[in-house]
């Protein structure tokens, strides 16, 4: 529809490919290749060995995956739900009280996260809440990273559903509570599942912040992958990178999963 | 969506239901259910970021004042860290905005077998962490990397010697990782011009050049405008791949803030760097909130 | 209107010689994977005229028309314009006016600015632009918009500034997909007075008019093909396919005509008149479009006018049922169904309700007293 002639159309796709191969696909193959090299010295590693992704997945490594998996739903479901009470109770709130969340919800997409991380190294080092040396220092800073895409991608969804349903919901007798419980919240489950595979893929690739707060026994997948390859153990790090993303990956179809169970239940009903 | 919406949700009992008129308490209760979660941002978040400001004016003696400040500002390694986040911001940004355009262009308008599986590449990019591309970029053009052991052996010698530690390298590793956020708002918004109005254009006798300079670019100028303003954001305060590429000579100001609160632990130093950071990105964040707020475009698309 | 019409369709199939084709269309297949969207549409357009392609959608007239406008790219056949051979030749060097369905006008550009887009396309001198706009903008009344921006126009308006962005490159052919589906009928009815009105002043400019309301096919064009099914079904001059539509789907779709179950009672070909044909209990005149065999089946076409209400027992009548009865203003529309061994839905358009009994009761249908048109039962259909 934009370009008509068969030669145009090839000339634009070839360009194309020019662009995204090595621009977008090349990065992604060569840490599947490095993963499983044994030894890489020339265009394609010499040899290939397994070695890696087995060691990627015990020992410290292993423990690491934990502690990210952990980190990522333990930080997921405290945005969650702070992010979504936020955006549902913003909408009932005085204009100005709706803008004034907003903007503090929005903010952290603009703060670094190592500003985030230096500022909870500031803040919980002493005083009153003692989190630094703990894992929840981690968790606090994952979350607070994370909070602003689950408050603006329920907030996306609060826009797009119909307030109707609830005044219809409401003018039937139902009271606010089970307004919310039985009406709202299910209407509103795409946006915040969404918002959860946002906030684990996030949280499991965080390194800014994490690198910043992290004490010795609460070292996420990210920060061992770089003290690998700092070290210069850049094939068993690829692995360690491999491994993450399929952990990832696993973390968010098993989240897909339960909100097709929830659904599934609810249309039984 | 459409499920959730097609199914009756208010099938439950209403008769059984407590008959409560709450709409007259008005807002003053509703305003107070916001109360718990900015109550929550405001510790977690905002109060620590205070005491960041607090603390940049407090040196290690506990003496207030701006001789910190001073300190940092006058320190070579201060001017240096600026100008390269500024100046990588700048060029990835520009980067990611031509390529992008020419990628969603293509993909909206040129699409061939396999399109849609690019799309889905794009969009799964988005979710990787930034440090991903600056690992693979290592075994890329590293000096005993691929492009150079492939240029080797057809003997074009080593071309990229020094390349994967130069700021350069630090430009393309972002382009690659951003690129996708100026795709997502583009091709949203190339989703929404009706194909008759490139055919009709064509008909009037507008070659592909005149219909993407004034039919396309127009209606792409939102989207290129908040794709834009947010990944200069996401630039300048990338931290992942200056970390990981790991070049001695291309320092960042989030790569000082950890260097100084990470690994010297010179907290005041870090905080000064880090107040010079987060201004320099609320100002821009502010710049995208205008332009997201008076387009509409951008965000929703790169969140949901 | 239509008077002048026919009289110019004599005129213009009559010089629609090869040099005066605008278009020519032969043996046009489109596919879409392995969806045949049309196949061998073979139709020309000569300098002048106007053809309407009239069918329900997925019919494939306005593919036929995008693949002539070069938005489509077709599998076999050959398209040509004034002779030049097209078909593989990109929209923006076939030099044709296009005008679609919603107006797919520049949001960003003023009205003057969207009618100059095709003269700046081609380089024209910025003083005849400006002297050009003005021409086509006063053609279609819309002098007066040019500094507007399309949203602060209602549809109509709009419509008529896509015509006159067609119509500034002073294209030799113009397209129309369905130009006033998007409108209300009120404004359907103004904009199709408005194009009857453009086609006397572009005494030269070929017309291919894609619709699916057969109002619109009527007045304006001077031919019409009739398509279903990816095919072309039949084509011929406007007042010729009204009033002896040649298959059972022509007849319906085009003035929603009655069809009668008969039985031929002599062998005929077309143009015999008065042959005898058996119609429910009655025998009758018809006007065969073909040729028949004693004993065919075939349908007798009776447009809903012409047929009458009598009392039900009367001799040269059929005997229906009376099932609904719906007031158009200026006539009622009832609708019956035939007793007999296949209850056949008929409808009947009467102007006075007088003689009409109550729902439900049995009347009696009188046929007109012309031949009706016989046509082969089944054929397209």
């Amino acid at each position: 529809m934009l370009v008509w002639s068969r030669s145009g159309r090839a000339l634009v796709w070839a360009l194309f490919a020019l662009v995204f191969a090595p621009l977008v696909l090349a990065p992604l193959a060569i840490l599947g290749i490095a993963a499983f090299a044994g030894d890489w010295n020339s265009v394609l590693p010499a040899s290939w060995t397994s070695e890696n992704i087995r060691e990627a997945t015990a020992g410290t490594n292993y423990d690491s995956l934990v502690v990210s998996i952990e980190t990522a739903l333990g930080a997921s479901l405290i945005a969650i739900v702070v992010g979504t009470w936020a955006a549902i109770a913003a909408r009932g709130a005085p204009r100005f009280v709706r803008r004034l969340t907003d903007a503090v919800f929005h903010l952290p997409v603009a703060v670094p996260s190592v500003v985030v991380g230096l500022g909870m190294l500031v803040a919980f080092s002493d005083g009153p809440i003692l989190l630094n040396g703990t894992k929840w220092i981690v968790i606090a800073a994952h979350a607070v990273l994370v909070v602003t895409f689950a408050y603006s991608t329920v907030s996306a969804g609060l826009d797009r559903t119909d307030a109707a349903f609830a005044e219809v919901a409401a003018s039937l007798g139902a009271s606010p509570a089970r307004v919310l419980l039985r009406v709202r919240l299910p209407m509103l489950l795409p946006s915040i599942t969404a918002a959860a595979s946002l906030a684990i893929a996030l949280s499991m690739g965080e390194v800014g912040a994490t690198i910043m707060v992290y004490p010795a026994e609460w070292r996420t997948l990210p920060v061992s992958i770089f003290t690998l390859t700092d070290r210069g153990k850049v094939l068993l790090g690829s692995a360690v990178t491999v491994v993450l993303l399929v952990a990832t990956l696993v973390v968010l179809m098993v989240v897909g999963l339960l909100k097709g169970r929830v659904e599934e239940r609810r249309r039984r009903r | 969506m459409t499920a959730t919406l097609t199914e009756p949700p208010i099938a439950t009992k209403p008769t059984s239901a407590p008959v409560r008129e709450r709409r007259g308490r008005g807002g003053a209760t509703r305003a107070l259910w916001v109360l718990p979660p900015l109550v929550l941002a405001a510790g977690f978040f905002l109060y620590p970021l205070a005491l960041v400001v607090k603390q940049s004016f407090v040196d290690k003696n506990e003496n207030v004042g701006l001789d910190v400040w001073r300190d940092v500002l006058n320190s070579p390694s201060f001017g240096d860290a600026l100008w390269n986040t500024v100046k990588i911001a700048v060029l990835s940004t520009l980067g990611c905005l031509v390529v992008g355009f020419f990628l969603a262009l293509v993909l909206s308008f040129v699409p061939f077998p396999g399109s849609r599986a690019v799309s889905r590449i794009v969009d799964t990019v988005l979710a990787f962490p930034s440090f991903l591309i600056a690992l693979a970029f290592t075994f890329l053009y590293g000096t005993a990397g691929v492009v150079n052991a492939a240029a080797d052996k057809l003997g074009l010698g080593e071309p990229l010697v020094g390349f994967l530690y130069s700021p350069w390298c630090v430009v393309l590793a972002e382009i690659t990782f951003y690129t996708p956020f100026v795709m997502r708002p583009l091709l949203a918004a190339f989703a929404l011009v009706p194909r008759e109005r490139l055919d009709v254009a064509a008909s009037l006798g507008a070659g592909p050049l005149r219909v993407i300079r004034q039919v396309l670019l127009p209606e792409a100028w939102p989207a290129l405008a908040a794709g834009g303003s947010l990944t200069l954001l996401l630039t300048l305060n990338e931290f992942g791949i200056v970390l990981f590429i790991g070049a001695k000579d291309v320092t960042t100001l989030p790569m000082l803030v950890h260097a100084k609160g990470a690994v010297t632990f010179d907290y005041p130093g870090a905080c000064v760097v880090a107040v010079v950071e987060v201004a320099l990105s609320l100002t821009l964040y502010t710049v995208y909130r205008f332009v997201f707020s008076r387009t509409g475009a951008g965000r929703a698309g790169l969140v949901a | 209107m239509t008077a002048p019409a026919i009289e110019r369709t004599a005129s213009a199939v009559a010089s629609a010689a090869p040099t005066e084709s605008a278009i020519g269309i032969q043996d046009l297949t489109v596919r879409y994977g392995s969806v045949t969207a049309l196949e061998g549409l073979t139709l020309e357009v000569a300098r002048g005229e106007t053809v309407a392609l009239l069918g329900p959608s997925g019919s494939g007239k306005s593919t036929a028309l995008k693949a002539v406008a070069g938005f489509l790219r077709p599998a076999e056949g050959r398209i040509t314009l004034a002779g030049r051979d097209v078909t593989y030749e990109p929209p923006n060097k076939r030099g044709i006016g296009v005008v679609v369905q919603n107006y797919a006008l520049f949001p960003h550009m003023r009205v003057a600015d969207n009618v100059a887009f095709g003269l700046r396309a081609r380089r024209v001198p910025r003083a005849e632009v400006g002297r050009r706009v003005t021409e086509a903008l006063d053609m279609v009344g819309m002098a007066g918009y040019a500094r507007r921006y399309p949203r602060e126009l209602s549809g109509g308006q709009q419509q008529r500034v896509a015509i006159a962005r067609a119509l500034a490159i002073r294209p030799p052919v113009l397209l129309l997909d369905e130009p006033l589906s998007a409108l209300d009928a009120t404004l359907r009815a103004d904009l199709l007075g408005e194009l009857q009105r453009l086609r006397g002043e572009l005494p030269d400019v070929a017309i291919m008019y894609v619709t699916h309301d057969q109002t619109e096919a009527l007045a304006l064009a001077d031919r019409i093909a009739v398509m279903r099914d990816a095919r072309l079904v039949d084509l011929d001059a406007t007042d010729r396919l009204y009033r002896r539509p040649p298959s059972e789907f022509t007849a319906s779709f085009l003035g929603a005509a009655n069809l009668l179950d008969a039985r031929v009672l002599a062998d005929c070909t077309a143009g015999d008149d008065a042959v005898r044909v058996a119609v429910g209990g009655l025998t009758v005149a018809a006007d065969p479009t073909g040729a028949f065999a004693e004993g065919t089946r075939a349908l007798l076409v009776a447009r809903p006018h012409t047929l009458g209400v009598a009392e039900v027992d009367r001799a040269d009548t059929l005997p229906a049922r009376l099932v609904a009865t719906q007031w158009r203003g200026a006539d009622y529309r009832l609708t019956c169904v035939l007793e007999g061994d296949v209850e056949r839905e008929i409808r009947i358009d009467v102007t006075d309700l007088a003689a009409v009994p109550a729902l439900g009761e049995r009347l009696g249908v009188a046929l007109p007293a012309e031949p009706c048109v016989l046509v082969p039962a089944g054929a397209g259909g």
